[in-house]
């Protein structure tokens, strides 16, 4: 009944839960079993992850696993919470991937994921998971991306401390030109609103700022990086990185940027449902998800970073830390993203938000330090 | 009583079974006290984390207004990660925010701050309610903050707790359990030494036990040895019995050679029919003193006392009168009864008590009574003999009732007849008295059956 409401508070606020476009969701993927197998299987996955993203790991899955009739269904991450609520969908899910944080740990709270009991489970990173039952998969950094003519003209931007300096000392000039997300209309934005806004106080000066350079505010990662190659936007903030990193790849004139202060990082969240049609199934793909194998899969063949610790080559969680150490922030799986849902919280802190944004131009006159956030 | 019973065994599982009782009821008591400890730890949680949420309720825009701070919920998971629910509700119960409509409790005294236990949705819950009052200038708009959380983290600090006492449980039993082992072997060593201090006694020996034994087993000594000098007295009785018995026989057996001797020597056959004659009168005394040693034998056996059954007093009183009836006639002695007309019942053995009258009345005659009474008395049952002989000295009374004791070396006697009839008075329960004649001359033995304790 909680989640319904919850529901439909979201619903009601017009919340856009996936950084990706909506057009680009609800896409099918089916790997039927192979012939000549026995004891075929379904298993039915429900993720807010683009097709061309999750593909690899689902094929090498596939691959290991032929006697099981695969099929992905993407779809944003409020379809995955209503579909997944509703609890009418046909058939049920047997896996649920979501980087709506908050939402899947309200799933997993109120007790409608089930226990694993796997090896792998058991040794996940404990920073990776919520009891047996809500396990992060990925290691996507927030990112800043950049076009590199900005750098020839005002420098590079490491931090969110230079990006700061930069908003204030170069208000003119980059008026309009500061892409960001709309806490109000995204899931996502709104979730990395908090967490900064909790990391340090210094952040809203950044939002006072963004207003001040009347930063354009959208819905998704893929707006800002279509803004960006068109270069309507010079700077674009707080996107996810696993999509930039494919964008930036077909657009050399773009400049990802892991911020070296803190960089936030979201981690998608699955979870096997109690509803779930095939729980040994799903049992065997979350084996695949979490053991090396699957994560050096995901780790080499998607950008999605990969969590397990015995991985340390390029798109690794180890890899980033030992790039970025202590200034990466996973965002914390824990009870403090309940505060996150709560329509209160959410009402106060995007009327803060909003009072920052639209905070009368000040003089830059404010000496910045060179401390980086808390 | 079983060839498994023993005192240390009994001991043993009367000392142990209660102790495991109170083992299991510490144990019990534990296993609360830790709840109660862990209950009273993780509710701190509550209380901080519900403190937490009411600090930042505010009233705005005509509403209770609330920015919850994230740490307010992190605080109430432990590394238990347990679930955590959260609900604001206005002073009309009205939910206001949170993830879950979670139960009100029934408010329990003064208290702003309440626990308990709850199942909601399938899940057990600890629920903290606290009921708080804005503390704004003009509004002062109650409301309620309900925090909750899973037991896992509480559950698994009873559990630790609970492990702790029941490590130190063990330890205090295990440590009791030798204690007591030790502290039985310890008491029960006397009885130990008593056993085999008996055990290795000469068997013929009757002579008292010398031990030294704590105050319990002195006084089971102390009744050994009694019954031991007892044995003793008894044995000496018997012996000095048997040598008085062989005594007794040996004369008589004496005379009757010493006659036959005599008579062999003569020649005339009267003298030997003279000598036949009183040999045959010796004989017949000395059968009849071996008869009697054998029945008073039989009477202080106490292996063979032959039940004791229903008769009547008057039947034995007149009976034994009528058998001996003969001899005193011929003796010209008066002899008669008086007994009541209805029954004197007792339980006793008639031919011991005929035995007992015959034996009197025979003494009355042998010592020359003259006129010898049987008397049967009602209340309570009593027989008597009444004589006028020459009668016994009183300080002599009790001295005839031992064998072979007699009032005078004059007479005829055996010496036992008083003693069988004291005898037969034992065993019947009965009270042997001996008095001087109502008429101050001669001798009353009165048998009078007070209790009838058969």
């Amino acid at each position: 009944m909680m989640l319904r409401l919850l529901l439909a508070l979201s619903v009601m606020l017009g919340l856009e839960l996936s950084p990706l476009h909506a057009a680009q969701a609800a896409q099918l993927l089916h790997y039927p079993a192979q012939q000549g197998t026995v004891d075929n299987s379904q298993l039915d996955i429900s993720g807010a992850v683009d097709t061309p993203l999750i593909a690899p790991v689902l094929e090498d899955f596939h691959r290991l696993n032929p006697d099981i009739a695969l099929t992905y269904r993407n779809l944003t991450t409020l379809e995955v919470y209503r579909t997944f609520i509703d609890g009418n969908e046909n058939p049920q899910s047997d896996v649920v991937m979501s980087s709506a944080m908050p939402w899947q740990y309200q799933l997993a709270n109120n007790g409608y994921a089930r226990p694993l009991e796997l090896d792998n489970a058991e040794r996940w990173p404990t920073w990776a998971r919520w009891r047996q039952e809500l396990f992060g998969i990925t290691f996507e950094p927030v990112v800043i991306v950049y076009r590199k003519a900005l750098a020839d003209h005002y420098g590079k931007i490491n931090s969110h401390a230079e990006l700061l300096s930069l908003l204030e000392r170069e208000r003119e000039a980059l008026r309009g030109r500061v892409v960001t997300y709309d806490p109000a209309r995204s899931g996502a934005g709104y979730t990395y609103a908090v967490e900064e806004a909790r990391l340090s106080p210094r952040y809203w000066e950044l939002v006072a700022a963004l207003g001040g350079v009347e930063a354009d505010l959208v819905g998704t990662t893929q707006e800002m990086l279509d803004g960006l190659a068109e270069g309507r936007y010079l700077i674009g903030y707080n996107l996810l990185g696993s999509y930039a990193h494919g964008f930036a790849e077909e657009h050399p004139e773009l400049e990802i940027v892991i911020p070296s202060d803190y960089a936030l990082v979201m981690q998608r969240l699955a979870f096997l449902p109690r509803s779930a049609d095939n729980p040994e199934a799903a049992r065997r793909f979350f084996d695949y998800l979490l053991s090396e194998h699957g994560q050096r899969v995901i780790s080499e063949q998607t950008p999605l970073g990969a969590v397990h610790p015995a991985l340390e080559g390029p798109g690794s969680a180890s890899a980033l830390r030992a790039q970025l150490g202590e200034a990466l922030r996973p965002i914390r799986l824990g009870p403090g993203l309940l505060a996150t849902l709560d329509k209160l919280k959410r009402e106060a802190l995007l009327a803060r938000w909003n009072r920052e944004f639209h905070r009368p131009s000040t003089p830059a006159d404010t000496p910045l330090s060179e401390e980086t956030a808390p | 009583m079983s060839a498994q019973d023993s005192l240390y065994r009994r001991l043993l599982v009367w000392l142990l079974l209660p102790l495991l009782g109170l083992g299991a009821l510490m144990l019990f008591q534990a296993y609360l006290g830790a709840r109660d400890t862990a209950d009273r730890a993780f509710d701190r949680l509550l209380e901080a984390s519900s403190l937490a949420i009411a600090e930042q309720v505010k009233w705005q825009d005509e509403s209770l207004w609330l920015d919850l701070a994230p740490a307010a919920l992190e605080m109430l998971a432990t590394d238990a990660e347990e679930r955590v629910f959260y609900a604001l509700y206005n002073a009309q119960g009205e939910f206001i925010t949170g993830n879950a409509n979670l139960p009100g409790l029934s408010a329990s005294d003064e208290q702003s701050l309440y626990y308990d236990n709850v199942t909601w949705n399938g899940q057990h819950l600890r629920v903290g309610v606290r009921e708080a009052r804005l503390e704004d200038w003009s509004q002062r708009e109650r409301f309620e903050v309900r925090v909750a959380h899973t037991r896992e983290g509480r559950e698994r600090l009873t559990q630790d707790l609970f492990q702790g006492s029941l490590v130190r449980v063990a330890i205090m039993a295990l440590l009791a359990a030798c204690t007591l082992v030790l502290t039985i072997r310890f008491a029960l060593s006397p009885l130990t030494r008593l056993r085999r201090a008996i055990r290795e006694r000469d068997p013929r020996t009757l002579a008292p036990l010398e031990l030294d034994l704590p105050r319990e087993l002195a006084e089971l000594r102390e009744t050994l040895n009694e019954l031991l000098a007892r044995m003793r007295r008894v044995r000496a009785n018997q012996e000095r019995f048997i040598g008085d018995a062989s005594h007794q026989l040996r004369t008589p057996l004496a005379g009757l050679s010493a006659r036959a001797e005599l008579a062999l020597r003569q020649e005339n056959p009267s003298l030997w029919r003279d000598a036949l004659k009183a040999m045959q009168a010796t004989s017949a005394s000395t059968a009849r003193l071996a008869v009697q040693l054998l029945s008073m034998t039989r009477l202080n056996n106490p292996e063979t006392s032959p039940e004791l059954v229903p008769l009547d007093l008057n039947q034995v009183a007149r009976t034994a009168t009528l058998g001996a009836l003969g001899a005193c006639h011929r003796d010209g002695i008066d002899l008669g009864v008086e007994a009541p007309e209805e029954e004197t019942l007792i339980h006793g053995v008639s031919w011991q008590l005929e035995e007992c009258l015959v034996n009197l009345i025979d003494n009355a005659r042998r010592y020359g009574a003259r006129r010898i009474t049987v008397r049967v008395l009602t209340e309570p049952p009593t027989l008597e003999v009444e004589d006028d002989g020459p009668g016994i000295p009183a300080e002599l009374r009790l001295m005839v009732l031992r064998p072979f004791f007699r009032g005078s070396d004059t007479g005829e006697g055996s010496g036992l007849g008083l003693a069988i009839v004291d005898s037969i008075a034992r065993a019947h329960h009965a009270r042997l008295t001996l008095h001087d004649a109502s008429d101050g001359h001669g001798l009353r033995v009165s048998m009078r059956f007070t209790g009838d304790r058969s």
